[in-house]
C-alpha cells in the first residue's frame, strides 16, 4: 500500500518534468501500426490514465491552469468585445438610423397576410376565409376610430406633416380612421366582403425613415392614394402611435374558381417599381383564387 | 584500479542484459523479418550460383551458346535471341501511370471532404428543386464551385509534381553505348542494347563492359568493379578459371563495370536484367519506398483538421436537428461548416513552398526528384556517406614524401599550384628525377591552358598522381622526359611489383645511363644497398633500414598507398652509349641500387568536407562512412574529415594504448568504431544495433552493396531518418530503402539516380549540408504557413456556429469563405516560405519524428482557440456595426433567422420601425458578408506579421527583411479591394461595395493580435521551459 503510494508520487514528480503532451503525441504517432484493441486501450489510457492521474493527457493541476488561463483570456476578450460594441452603440442615434440607403425606396405589402401571396378561399366554406377576416380585424384594431381619435391628431391633407423641434421629442401621428376604408373597414361588413366573394385587400407601403420627397401616389384601380400628411415617419422611438396609411382594394367582381394575378405598383417620385431582383420594391404581386 | 574498473564493467553488462531481456520479443520479430528477407535474397543469389560458365572450356561455351569464337553469331540467330530475351538494358522502375497520379491528387488530402460537401450541395439542390423552392440553384452552384475547387487544386498539385519530375526525366536520358561485336564473321559496331547471349564482343581500355562476359582472350586486361563491389582498385582479368564463385573468378567481366586497361574478347553470357547488376537493380525495385516524413506530417495534419471539421460538423448537425431546424437546412449548415473548416488552399500552398525550396536547392547543386524529399533532408539524423568521390576528390594525390629521414607533407587541395615543402635538398632533386622519368602516364595533348589538376591524363591513378605532382613542382615534365631519353623500360606487373626504366641523362658531360625504379617499398628496399641522405649515398645499415620501416609504417598507417623509389647511375665503362639493353634477359643490374625515398598517395578529402562534417555534427546528425575501401584508408579519411574526431578512439586504439587484448577493452569507452565488412557478415542484428547505438562515430569498411542495405535498415530500426549517398548500380537498393537516397550527379549511374530521391550535381558532401539547412528551414516555415492558414478557419467557422445557435442573419457566405481561402490568403501563406531562419537552425538536433510534429497541439490550439477567436470577435464587431448603422441593433438580430430568411415577409421591421423587403435584407446580408470578409482580411495581415517568427520578436527578425511578405500583404488588400469595389455589383459573388470606414473597425483587434503575440513570444524567451513556454510555443 505504502509502496504503491510512493510510486504514484514518483510518477507525479516525473510528470512535472516531462512534457505534458507527451502521452498524446505518442499515441498519435503510433496509431498507424496498432490494432484496434491496442488503439482502444490507448484511447482509454488517454482519456483517463490512472497511473499518472491524467485525463486527456493532462493532470488535474494542468487542466486547472489551462482552464484558468482560457477563462481569463476569454473574459478579457469578451470585455473588449463589449467595450467595442458599447462605443459603437454610443455613436448611434436612437431616433434615426445612421444610414438608410439600403431600405429606400419603400416596399409594398398587402393585408390580409397569412403566409404567402395567394389569397384563396371558397365563399361557401367560411373556414377557408375566416383566417383572412381575422387577420384583417387584428391588423385594423389599431386603426379603430376611437383609438385613432384618442391618440392621434387630425392633419391637413395633401401636404407633409413636418414636425420640427428636438429630435428626441415625441412626434404626433396623423389619424387614419378605419372608417376611411368604407366598405373595406369591416365595420359594416365584418367579413370584409369575403363572405360574398368580393374580398377587400389592404395595401400598405413599407415604413422607412425620414423621407420627405414623396409625392401623392396614384393607385390602381380607383383613386386610392397614400396621403402626404402621413409622412414623414420619425422612427419607432418618438413616433410611437404612428399607423401606416392604407389603401383598400375592394374586388367586387372577381372571376370565381380562377387564379387571378394582380400586380399593384406604387407610382411617384422616388419610388422604384421595376427592379427584377426585388419584386416587392414599389409593387406587389399577389394572387386571388375565390371559389364558390 | 583495475578491479574497480572491472566492477563498472560488470554493472554495465548487467545493464545490457536487462535491456536484452526486455527487448527479446521484438528481437525475435526482427529475426523473423530478417529471415524472410534473407530467404528472398538467397533465392536471388541461387540464380547466381547456377552460373557455371566460368568453369567451361571455350569449346563447351561455343556449344552451349551455339556460337563460334571466330565467326560469332549469325545476324538471323542474333535477331531470334533478341526477340526471345529482349534488349540488353535494365528495365527502368515501373512508373506510376499519370492518370493514377492525377486521380490521387483528386481524392487526396481534403479533397474527399470537399467532394462530400459538393455531393451534399447537389442532393439538397435536388430536394429543393423537387419541392419547388424559390432559389434551389444556389446549392447547385455551390456544389459546382466546390467541385471546381477540388479539381483546380488537384490539377495544380499534379502540375507541380510533374514539373519537378520532368527535371529528372532529362537526367535519365542515356547516351547510347556502342559495342564491338563479331557477327557473321565480321566486326560490327552495334548499340549495346542489341547484344544477345552468345555474341562475341571485343573490349578495350576505357570501355564499359556491355553485358556479363565470359572472357576467352585477354591482354593486360584490368577492370574496375567499383560499381559492383565498391572497391575501386582495378582487378586484372584473364581467361583462367580461378575461383568457384563466379563473382570472384577472373574470367568473367560484369555488365556496367569498366575496363581500365588492356583488351579482351569474350562471349556474352547474360544480358539486361539477367546480369548480376540487373539482379541487384531489381532488388532495389523490391525494396518498398518509405513514406517521406513530411508526407506523414501532412497526413497527420489533414487527419487533425478533417477530424475537427467532421466532429464540429456532426455536432452542429445534431444540435441543429434538435433545435428543430429542417434536415435539409442542417445539411446545408454541415456543408458550410466543412467548407469553413477546410483550408482549401493550404495543400497547394505547401506544394508551392516545397517547390520553391526545391528550386533554391537546385541552385545549390541539390536536385530534388520528389518534392517531399526537400524536407526529409532537414529531419535527417543519420547520413550514410560513400567515401570515394563524395567525401574525397576521387583522384589519387601525393600526400607525403619521405627522404633524408624525414617526412614531408604535400598539399592535397583541389587547386594546388605550388608545393610548400622544402625542396632544397639534393635528395629531392634525385627523387624528383625518378618520379618524372619512371612514369608512363602522359597528359593528353592540347590542355596547356588548363590548370594542372584539371588536365586529363592517360595512365593509372598512381602514375597520374605522380605526373601531376611532378608537373606542379618541376614544370613541363614531358620536356624533361624528352631530354632524358628512355632507352629501356619494364612496365609494372604484379609479380615483379616494380617498374623500371633506363634513361640517358640530360647532362651532356655525363655519359652514364640512369636506371630508375619505383614499386612496393619493401621490394625496392630489398634491391638497394645504399640510401641517399642529403644527396650522398650512404650504406644501408640496420639503423637506416629501421628508419625506413618506421616511416613506411607511419605512412601506411595513414591509409596511404606508399611507393618506394631508387636509382642507379650505370658505370660508363660497363654500359657504353651503344649498350643493347634487353628487358627480357635483364642484362643490367637490378640490385645494389641506391634507395632515394618514399612517396605516399591518397585520394584526399575534398577541402569543404571537414567543415561540412562538423556542421552536421553540431546539427546533431551522425555521419557514418560506408565504403568498400580498406579499413585503414577509410579510417584515415574519416579522421581527416572529422567523421572520427581527433580525440575519440576505437576499441582497437584503446587496446593499443593500454596494451591489452581487444576483448578486454570496455566497448562503451570507445566512441568510434571501424567495422569491417567481414565482421559485419557474422554479426547478428542485435550486435549491429549495439554498434549503431553505442558508437557516435562509425566507419564501415570493405562493405558490399548488400551490407549497405543492412546498415541502412539498422539505422532505421533506431528510429533515425537516414540519408544515403551512392553512385553505383549496387547502391540502388540502399538508396531506395533510405528515407532519402542521394545519388551522385557526375559519378552516379542511371540506376542510382533512378532509385534516389535527390541528385547531388557536384558530387560534394558539403552540398548535402546546405540541403539539410534548407530542409529544416522549410519545416519551420511550413509550420508558420499552416498556423497562419488555420487561424482564419475559426473566423470562418464561428459565424456558422453562432448563426445556428443564435439565429442571427448569416454573417459570412460559403462563397465568400472560398474567396478568402483561395484568394486573399494564398500569396501571403506562400510568402512565409521565404522567411529567414529565426536562429541558427544548424545548431539544434534533428527533429524527433515522433514528437516534433509539423502541426502539434500547441499550434492548433493557439491558432484555433486564441488568435482565431480574436479574429472572430473582431469580425463580429464589424458585422454588428454594419447592421446597427443600417437600423438593426444587435438585440434585434438575435433569433430573427426564420423571419429574416422568409421570402414572403417583405415588411420586416428593424429597430427603428423601418420595414425591409426580403431583397433589401439580402443585400444588407451581403454587405455583412463583405464586412466580415474585409475584417478577416485586415486581421490576417496582423496574423501574417506575427507568424513571421515563432520565438523571436518581429523586430529582431526585421519587419521588412522578407519583402515577399509585403508583396503578400499588398496582394491581400488589393484582392479584397477588387472583390469589394470591382466585383461588388456581381450579385452571384455576394460582395457589395462597402463604406470605407468599415475597413477600419477590426483594426484594433489586428493590433491586439500583434501585441498579444509579442507578449507571448516575450514570455517564451524570458521563461524557457515554463508553463507558458510549454503551452504557447508551437
Amino acid at each position: 500500500m505504502v509502496a504503491s503510494g510512493s510510486h504514484a508520487r514518483e510518477n507525479k514528480h516525473e510528470e512535472k518534468v516531462q512534457d505534458p503532451d507527451r502521452g498524446e503525441d505518442e499515441i498519435k504517432a503510433e496509431m498507424g501500426s496498432k490494432t484496434w484493441a491496442d488503439l482502444a486501450g490507448e484511447m482509454k489510457m488517454f482519456l483517463w490514465n490512472p497511473e499518472e492521474r491524467t485525463c486527456l493527457g493532462r493532470t488535474a493541476k494542468s487542466w486547472g491552469l489551462i482552464l484558468l488561463f482560457y477563462f481569463i483570456f476569454y473574459t478579457c476578450l469578451a470585455g473588449m468585445f463589449a467595450f467595442c460594441m458599447y462605443v459603437m452603440l454610443l455613436t448611434l442615434s436612437p431616433y434615426t438610423p445612421t444610414y438608410r440607403d439600403r431600405v429606400s425606396p419603400p416596399g409594398v405589402m398587402i393585408r390580409p397576410y397569412l403566409n404567402g401571396f395567394t389569397i384563396a378561399f371558397n365563399v361557401s366554406q367560411p373556414s377557408t376565409w375566416q383566417p383572412y377576416v381575422d387577420s384583417m380585424h387584428h391588423f385594423l384594431a389599431a386603426y379603430d376610430d376611437k383609438v385613432q381619435e384618442e391618440k392621434n391628431i387630425e392633419c391637413v391633407s395633401g401636404q407633409y406633416f413636418i414636425q420640427g423641434g428636438n429630435e428626441s421629442e415625441e412626434k404626433k401621428a396623423c389619424q387614419f380612421k378605419r372608417s376611411l376604408l368604407q366598405n373595406c373597414s369591416g365595420i359594416e361588413d365584418p367579413s370584409f366582403g369575403y363572405s360574398t366573394g368580393q374580398p377587400c385587400i389592404l395595401l400598405k407601403m413599407n415604413r422607412k425613415g425620414n423621407e420627405s420627397d414623396l409625392r401623392s401616389v396614384d393607385f390602381y384601380p380607383g383613386n386610392g392614394t397614400f396621403d402626404l400628411m402621413y409622412y414623414p415617419y420619425y422612427g419607432k422611438m418618438t413616433h410611437v402611435n404612428y399607423t401606416s396609411p392604407l389603401v383598400a382594394m375592394h374586388f367586387t367582381d372577381v372571376k370565381k374558381n380562377y387564379l387571378v394575378h394582380i400586380q399593384c405598383s406604387l407610382n411617384g417620385k422616388g419610388i422604384i417599381n421595376n427592379i427584377n431582383s426585388d419584386r416587392f420594391l414599389g409593387r406587389i404581386i399577389f394572387t386571388l383564387s375565390i371559389g364558390k | 584500479m583495475v578491479k574497480k574498473k572491472s566492477d563498472v564493467y560488470s554493472i554495465e553488462i548487467y545493464g545490457t542484459k536487462d535491456l536484452e531481456k526486455t527487448e527479446m520479443g521484438e528481437e525475435e520479430k526482427y529475426k523473423d523479418l530478417k529471415g524472410n528477407k534473407k530467404k528472398k535474397k538467397t533465392e536471388d543469389l541461387k540464380k547466381e550460383l547456377e552460373l557455371d560458365d566460368h568453369k567451361l572450356s571455350t569449346s563447351e561455351l561455343e556449344e552451349k551458346y551455339g556460337t563460334s569464337i571466330n565467326k560469332g553469331l549469325s545476324s538471323a540467330r542474333a535477331a531470334e535471341i533478341l526477340a526471345r530475351d529482349g534488349p540488353n538494358s535494365l528495365t527502368p522502375p515501373k512508373a506510376t501511370p499519370e492518370i493514377v497520379k492525377f486521380l490521387k491528387q483528386m481524392v487526396g488530402g481534403f479533397s474527399i471532404l470537399l467532394w462530400i460537401g459538393a455531393v451534399f450541395s447537389w442532393i439538397s439542390f435536388g430536394i429543393q428543386f423537387a419541392q419547388g423552392a424559390e432559389s434551389p440553384f444556389d446549392n447547385l452552384y455551390l456544389g459546382v464551385v466546390l467541385a471546381l475547387v477540388v479539381i483546380l487544386t488537384g490539377i495544380f498539385a499534379y502540375y507541380q509534381e510533374a514539373k519537378s519530375t520532368n527535371i529528372m526525366a532529362s537526367f535519365s536520358k542515356m547516351i547510347p553505348q556502342q559495342a564491338l561485336v563479331i557477327r557473321d564473321a565480321e566486326k560490327k559496331e552495334l548499340p549495346a542494347d542489341q547484344l544477345v547471349v552468345g555474341d562475341i564482343v571485343e573490349i578495350k581500355g576505357g570501355d564499359r563492359i556491355p553485358a556479363d562476359i565470359r572472357l576467352i582472350f585477354t591482354q593486360g586486361c584490368k577492370v574496375d568493379n567499383s560499381s559492383l563491389t565498391g572497391e575501386s582498385e582495378p582487378q586484372s582479368r584473364s581467361c583462367d578459371f580461378t575461383h568457384d564463385n563466379p563473382l570472384e573468378t577472373r574470367n568473367i567481366a560484369f555488365y556496367s563495370t569498366t575496363c581500365v586497361e588492356g583488351t579482351a574478347t569474350g562471349i556474352v553470357i547474360n544480358t539486361g536484367d539477367r546480369t548480376i547488376i540487373g539482379r541487384i537493380a531489381s532488388l532495389a525495385s523490391g525494396v518498398g519506398n518509405e513514406k517521406t516524413p513530411i508526407a506523414i506530417e501532412i497526413e497527420h495534419f489533414v487527419y487533425l483538421v478533417a477530424g475537427v471539421a467532421v466532429s464540429i460538423g456532426v455536432l452542429f448537425f445534431i444540435i441543429s436537428v434538435s433545435m428543430r431546424y429542417k434536415i435539409l437546412d442542417s445539411i446545408i449548415f454541415l456543408i458550410g461548416i466543412i467548407v469553413a473548416n477546410v483550408p482549401e488552399g493550404l495543400l497547394a500552398t505547401v506544394t508551392v513552398s516545397l517547390s520553391l525550396t526545391a528550386k533554391r536547392m537546385a541552385k545549390k547543386n541539390c536536385l530534388v526528384k520528389n518534392l517531399e524529399a526537400v524536407e526529409t533532408l532537414g529531419s535527417t539524423s543519420i547520413i550514410c556517406s560513400d567515401k570515394t568521390g563524395t567525401l574525397t576528390q576521387n583522384r589519387m594525390t601525393v600526400a607525403h614524401l619521405w627522404f633524408d629521414n624525414q617526412i614531408y607533407s604535400a598539399d592535397t587541395s583541389e587547386d594546388q599550384t605550388t608545393q610548400p615543402f622544402d625542396q632544397s635538398s639534393p635528395s629531392w632533386t634525385a627523387l624528383s628525377k625518378i618520379v618524372t622519368l619512371c612514369n608512363r602516364a602522359e597528359f593528353r595533348p592540347g590542355q596547356e591552358n588548363l590548370p594542372i589538376m584539371k588536365r586529363v591524363v592517360v595512365g593509372d591513378a598512381s602514375e597520374t598522381a605522380l605526373l601531376k605532382f611532378a608537373e606542379v613542382i618541376l614544370g613541363d615534365v614531358m620536356n624533361i622526359r624528352a631530354r632524358n631519353k628512355k632507352v629501356a623500360e619494364i612496365p609494372f606487373n604484379s609479380t615483379n611489383k616494380f617498374q623500371l626504366s633506363i634513361h640517358e641523362t640530360d647532362d651532356p658531360n655525363d655519359k652514364r645511363f640512369l636506371l630508375v625504379m619505383k614499386g612496393a617499398p619493401e621490394r625496392i628496399l630489398e634491391r638497394c644497398s645504399t640510401i641517399m641522405i642529403n644527396g650522398k649515398e650512404e650504406p644501408l645499415d640496420n639503423e637506416k633500414a629501421e628508419a625506413f620501416q618506421t616511416a613506411y609504417m607511419e605512412l601506411g598507417g595513414m591509409g596511404e598507398r606508399v611507393l618506394g623509389f631508387c636509382h642507379l647511375y650505370l658505370p660508363e665503362n660497363e654500359f657504353p652509349d651503344t649498350y643493347p639493353f634487353d628487358t627480357d634477359s635483364m642484362n643490367f643490374p637490378t640490385s645494389n641500387l641506391c634507395f632515394v625515398g618514399l612517396l605516399s598517395m591518397i585520394d584526399p578529402p575534398r577541402s569543404t568536407v571537414p567543415d561540412a562534417v562538423s556542421k552536421c555534427r553540431s546539427a546533431g546528425i551522425k555521419v557514418i562512412m560506408v565504403t568498400g575501401d580498406h579499413p585503414i584508408t577509410a579510417k584515415a579519411i574519416a579522421k581527416s574529415v572529422g567523421i572520427i574526431s581527433a580525440t575519440s578512439e576505437t576499441v582497437e586504439d584503446i587496446a593499443k594504448r593500454l596494451n591489452i587484448p581487444v576483448e578486454q577493452v570496455n566497448r562503451r569507452e570507445a566512441t568510434a568504431a571501424v567495422v569491417n565488412g567481414m565482421e559485419l557478415k557474422d554479426m547478428s542484428l542485435q550486435q549491429l544495433d549495439d554498434i549503431l547505438c553505442n558508437h557516435s562515430e562509425i566507419v564501415f569498411a570493405r562493405t558490399s552493396p548488400q551490407q549497405k542495405l543492412i546498415i541502412v535498415e539498422g539505422c532505421q530500426r533506431q528510429g533515425a531518418v537516414v540519408a544515403v549517398t551512392g553512385d553505383g548500380v549496387n547502391d540502388s537498393p540502399a538508396l531506395k530503402k533510405a528515407d532519402i537516397g542521394i545519388a551522385m550527379g557526375i559519378a552516379g549511374s542511371d540506376a542510382a539516380k533512378n532509385a534516389a530521391d535527390m541528385v547531388l550535381l557536384d558530387d560534394n558532401f558539403a552540398s548535402i549540408v546546405t540541403g539539410v539547412e534548407e530542409g529544416r528551414l522549410i519545416f519551420d516555415n511550413l509550420k508558420k504557413t499552416i498556423a497562419y492558414t488555420l487561424t482564419k478557419n475559426i473566423a470562418e467557422l464561428c459565424p456558422f456556429l453562432i448563426y445556428i445557435i443564435a439565429s442571427i442573419p448569416m454573417p459570412i457566405g460559403t462563397i465568400t469563405i472560398l474567396f478568402i481561402d483561395l484568394g486573399t490568403d494564398i500569396i501571403p501563406s506562400v510568402a512565409l516560405a521565404y522567411e529567414k531562419a529565426e536562429s541558427d537552425i544548424m545548431n539544434r538536433r534533428p527533429r524527433n519524428k515522433r514528437k516534433d510534429r509539423l502541426v502539434n497541439e500547441q499550434l492548433a490550439v493557439y491558432s484555433y482557440l486564441q488568435i482565431g477567436i480574436m479574429q472572430s470577435v473582431g469580425a463580429f464587431v464589424t458585422y454588428f456595426t454594419v447592421y446597427a448603422e443600417q437600423g438593426f441593433l444587435p438585440s434585434t438580430l438575435l433569433g430573427v433567422r426564420v423571419d429574416w430568411e422568409n421570402n414572403a415577409i417583405n415588411d420586416f421591421e428593424d429597430s427603428y420601425g423601418q420595414e425591409w423587403t426580403k431583397y433589401q435584407r439580402m443585400y444588407l446580408q451581403w454587405t455583412g458578408y463583405t464586412a466580415f470578409f474585409v475584417s478577416i482580411t485586415i486581421q490576417q495581415v496582423a496574423d501574417l506579421i506575427i507568424r513571421k517568427t515563432r520565438r523571436n520578436s518581429i523586430f529582431q527578425q526585421g519587419l521588412f527583411r522578407n519583402k515577399v511578405v509585403w508583396v503578400g500583404i499588398f496582394s491581400q488588400i488589393g484582392i479584397a479591394l477588387i472583390l469589394t469595389y470591382g466585383l461588388g455589383h456581381v450579385t452571384a459573388l455576394n460582395f457589395t461595395p462597402l463604406r470605407f470606414q468599415y475597413w477600419f473597425v477590426a483594426v484594433p483587434f489586428a493590433i491586439l493580435i500583434w501585441v498579444y503575440d509579442e507578449v507571448r513570444k516575450l514570455f517564451i524567451r524570458r521563461y524557457p521551459g515554463s508553463w507558458w513556454d510549454k503551452n504557447m510555443y508551437y
